[in-house]
């Protein structure tokens, strides 16, 4: 099979991922108490409004025709009532019509949220590159830890350095992080604050009265930092382990034989080797830190997309949970996929199959 | 040899000693000998012997932490451009202008040996471009393909491109030896270069090596457990026993006249191929250890003599074999196929197979041993797992007993399981290294019930302990504290704890010693007359399946070749792959052709 077959495939079985995530989340997010009508509208919102605002939202529907709604509205080829009211919600482009239906093309809709008054997309857009922002300086930080000190660790190995490393990197395991979070950000943020002059929340982007959206690169700081600390304990034993199989191959002693330099064979001969797993565990590090840090965004107030699903999740904001759950399952699609080509890229030794 | 040439190398007074934190081992204890230009010279020993750390200290590739070597050591190079040189007490940069410019090594693992992100051409390459700065890329590109031509690498281009696991053993092997001459060394060190390697493509690259060593006029000192492959290639041996190096003499007077114990142990146990004995002598009918290390010889007979008495006369051979035949077979094998997958399409189903072993039949008669040679990729392995049922064939049948065993489901086939057995190549990987020896003796004994209490199943292990030669206090310890030869020892115990009447040997002796090989061939042979057992001989090893066996099945690509007597099938082979395999064995014939 060659690497385009095997993509597709990969991307066949993504998608089915995909629609079995939306099904579970939508039918469970049925078990929960509580109306959305109501929790939008309020306690003392008259019946009449209530039964107004449910039958716009399709919420008097049964619950399968609402899931099946809610998949047309996302299938970027749909069927829908041919209105005005329609066209300016989807913004589609029409394709055949039936009498009052009409055969779309659009960008898929993810709805409106309940609690924000926003477009669901509007609200994951906005949240985004602060959670891409944050996961790429935290991998960032943890791979240039990990590749040093996992190196150190290996050569060094037995040494009383090398235990030192285990030993931290062992607690960097071991410590959750919504109690990592609290102690960097008070400790930083808090008690050393004069000297360090970083604030203890906010995010990337932010809006100032006067200035509109501005760039805060000092509140990236301390979030990034809490949110590598695990990877980068993980990576780092990974990477040491992996050395240290590497180093006692033959094909180290044939470098050696040949004359070449300590650096050259360390270069070329273990650490390339010693990569291939690293980058593979990496990778599926910066899947689960893309989805949203939950805990580290909130502790920060950071503005991503973990935050904007525990606010919705506190408001039964359900178009804004199936957004993110969306948004979170292709992101591991996608970078599954690309572990797979990395890895391919990285060791020739990988067939697809 | 020597007469009249240089000497190239000298060691003298070698000693390498590994210091951990709870142990000293003595590695290589005080050994000197000489290399002369030109000359090839063969080391010999088993595991453990320290030939491959002497090597080793010869490129300083020993790991420095827990490496001593004392100042009296030395190691003399005469090198062309840097005058004479003690390779022990020299700078890095200096040892590694040496290393792979004018001394250069050959790994036994040919799989293990290149880095595999990297081509192989690049990999050569990278030699030249290290020793010699001057030379352009372009240069050493052409320089690479003209080497891969020169040591047999017809397609030079598409080995350039390839990838080390795009390319078979050989292939590799020969890729390493390319390197190995890149900057056309004045030593090659070759550590068991064709261990690892089918015996025709053995063969082949030891033409080859002996071809470039007078071409080039380099030394060449050729490591090897396995006096046969030396008698092939070197003009002097060395033979070194823990460390020590108890013999040094020119290649003739080792094969006619060997004047260390050890030396003669080590020539008499390896099967001869002309006659059928017995049993093999091992080292401690020529040698013993006295409590102080001491080594003594036990007896003032020649190899000749030792093996001479323990020939079995033609006719006994021939009339057992006979016998056999004329009963009932054990087991029936029937067109017997297995198929693997070898492309997928876009939903996961096979469009291509491999034939792994494709319509093989034949019978295993009671109480004999069935040899099975071939190369590696010949099917052997496959045909006795799926005889096993250990994975399903594709098609056929396979009779054991007169019970159909491709149809067994369940309890039936548990039963059967207590009665085929097999014991596996690799002794360090067919041990669960977190059970005690005396539980994984046990175990296959509990699950079929054959022992009820705690007590009776451990006395029942200690007993095959024993059997095995081994004691039985062994029972309580971990896989991890025995040797090679001593795990395989448990291995046949475990394998005879359910009392089976059909084993299996799945090159059960190639990963060992020549000497340890003959003690667990006596062995196999002394268990299998006290137990009634009926063997499979699997091995690539022509010369210890004829000892082993009453017939011989020859495969080749999934297929049999051939099947008969095993001294009908090695005197008068009648295909030419069977007849090409024999010739590959390496036999020294060389040295006796001379009076």
């Amino acid at each position: 099979m060659t690497r385009w077959q095997y993509i597709l495939r990969r991307l066949g079985a993504g998608f089915l991922v995909w629609l079995s995530v939306l099904f579970a989340i939508f039918f469970l997010f049925q078990l929960l108490p509580g109306d959305p009508a109501r929790l939008i509208l309020g306690q003392r919102a008259d019946p009449e409004t209530i039964a107004l605002l449910r039958k716009e939202l399709g919420l008097d529907q049964p619950v399968f025709i609402q899931f099946l709604l809610y998949l047309n509205d996302l299938s970027p080829i749909s069927i829908h009532e041919n209105t005005e009211e329609n066209r300016k919600k989807y913004n589609y482009l029409p394709l055949v019509r039936f009498d009052e239906w009409v055969l779309v093309v659009k960008v898929p809709y993810l709805r409106r949220s309940y609690h924000f008054r926003q477009p669901v997309s509007k609200l994951l857009l906005e949240a985004l590159p602060n959670t891409v922002a944050l996961a790429v300086s935290a991998m960032v930080i943890a791979l240039a830890v990990a590749l040093f000190l996992g190196s150190l660790s290996a050569i060094t190995y037995g040494s009383w350095v090398d235990s030192l490393i285990v030993a931290f990197s062992t607690i960097g395991i071991s410590v959750p992080s919504f109690f990592s979070g609290l102690v960097v950000a008070w400790l930083f943020g808090y008690v050393l604050a004069d000297w360090t002059g970083l604030p203890m929340g906010g995010s990337l982007f932010e809006y100032e009265p006067g200035y509109g959206l501005t760039v805060h690169l000092e509140n990236l700081v301390l979030p990034a930092l809490t949110l590598g600390l695990r990877p980068a304990a993980i990576l780092t034993q990974m990477t040491r382990s992996s050395m240290l199989d590497i180093m006692y191959e033959h094909f180290v002693l044939t470098g050696y034989a040949k004359g070449l330099s300590r650096g050259r064979v360390f270069f070329k001969y273990i650490l390339r080797n010693a990569l291939n797993p690293v980058v593979t565990v990496a990778t599926g590090w910066f899947a689960a830190l893309l989805t949203g840090a939950f805990f580290i965004e909130y502790i920060f107030s950071w503005k991503g997309v973990g935050l904007l699903a525990v606010q919705s999740l506190k408001t039964l904001d359900l178009p804004v949970i199936m957004g993110v759950a969306l948004l979170a399952s292709t992101i591991f699609v996608l970078i599954n996929i690309a572990v797979d080509i990395i890895y391919g890229l990285l060791d020739p030794r990988v067939s697809y199959r | 040899m020597a007469n009249g040439k240089k000497p190239i190398l000298r060691v003298e007074n070698l000693r390498v000693e590994f210091h951990t934190e709870d142990r000293r081992v003595v590695a290589v204890n005080d050994i000197s000998f000489t290399l002369h230009e030109g000359e090839s010279v063969g080391v010999v020993g088993e595991s453990g012997s320290g030939k491959t750390v002497t090597a080793l200290s010869i490129l300083g590739l020993l790991p420095p932490v827990i490496t001593r070597i004392p100042e009296k050591s030395h190691i003399w190079f005469a090198s062309e451009t840097l005058g004479e040189i003690d390779l022990l007490h020299t700078s890095p940069r200096i040892l590694r202008q040496i290393r792979g410019g004018q001394i250069s090594i050959v790994f036994q693992e040919p799989m293990t040996s290149l880095n595999p992100v990297f081509r192989c051409g690049e990999q050569v390459m990278e030699a030249i471009l290290a020793h010699e700065p001057d030379v352009s890329k372009q240069e050493a590109r052409e320089r690479v393909l003209e080497l891969f031509r020169r040591v047999g690498l017809d397609d030079a281009h598409r080995i350039f491109r390839s990838y080390p696991h795009q390319l078979s053993g050989g292939q590799k092997q020969r890729v390493m030896i390319a390197m190995a001459l890149a900057c056309t060394p004045k030593i090659v060190i070759a550590d068991e270069p064709t261990t690892a390697l089918d015996v025709t493509v053995q063969k082949k690259i030891l033409e080859l090596l002996r071809e470039l060593q007078e071409e080039y006029n380099m030394a060449l000192i050729f490591i090897s457990h396995d006096l046969g492959v030396i008698a092939e290639i070197a003009d002097r041996v060395l033979v070194m026993y823990r460390g020590d190096l108890v013999e040094d003499n020119d290649i003739y007077s080792i094969f006619h006249n060997p004047r260390h114990p050890y030396t003669r142990g080590l020539l008499a146990c390896r099967p001869p191929l002309d006659v059928k004995l017995r049993s093999l002598p091992t080292l401690w009918d020529f040698m013993e250890v006295t409590p102080e290390g001491e080594i003594r010889a036990k007896t003032e007979k020649s190899v000749e003599e030792v093996l001479a008495e323990r020939v079995i006369p033609r006719e006994e051979v021939q009339r057992r074999v006979e016998h056999l035949v004329q009963q009932e077979p054990l087991l029936v094998v029937r067109d017997l196929k297995v198929y693997f997958p070898a492309r997928r399409n876009l939903l996961g189903k096979p469009v291509a197979w491999f034939h792994a072993v494709d319509g093989v039949s034949f019978e295993v008669y009671p109480g004999e041993t069935l040899g099975l040679v071939g190369e590696s990729g010949s099917g052997k392995t496959t045909l006795s797992r799926a005889i096993l049922r250990l994975i399903d064939p594709t098609d056929g049948t396979v009779l054991f007993d007169g019970k159909n065993v491709t149809a067994m489901e369940g309890s039936a086939l548990r039963a059967l399981r207590r009665e085929m057995q097999i014991i596996f190549q690799d002794p360090y990987s067919s041990l669960n290294p977190r059970l005690t020896v005396g539980y994984a003796i046990e175990e296959p004994m509990r699950v079929h019930g054959l022992c009820s209490s705690s007590g009776e199943c451990r006395d029942r292990a200690m007993e095959l302990l024993e059997k095995v030669k081994l004691e039985p206090e062994h029972y309580y310890r971990y896989p991890h504290e025995f040797s090679g030869g001593q795990r395989q020892r448990i291995c046949i115990a475990r394998a005879l704890a359910v009392q089976p009447r059909f084993i299996i040997c799945d090159e059960a002796v190639s990963s060992l010693d020549v000497s340890v090989q003959a003690e667990i061939l006596n062995l196999l042979n002394q268990l299998k007359e006290e137990y009634n057992l009926t063997y499979i001989f699997i091995s690539h090893d022509l010369s210890v399946v004829k000892f082993m066996s009453d017939r011989i099945m020859v495969m080749y690509r999934g297929r049999i070749e051939e099947i008969g007597p095993s001294e009908e099938i090695y005197e008068n082979p009648r295909s030419e792959y069977t007849r090409r395999l024999i010739e590959a064995i390496p036999r020294g014939e060389r040295l006796y052709a001379r009076p």
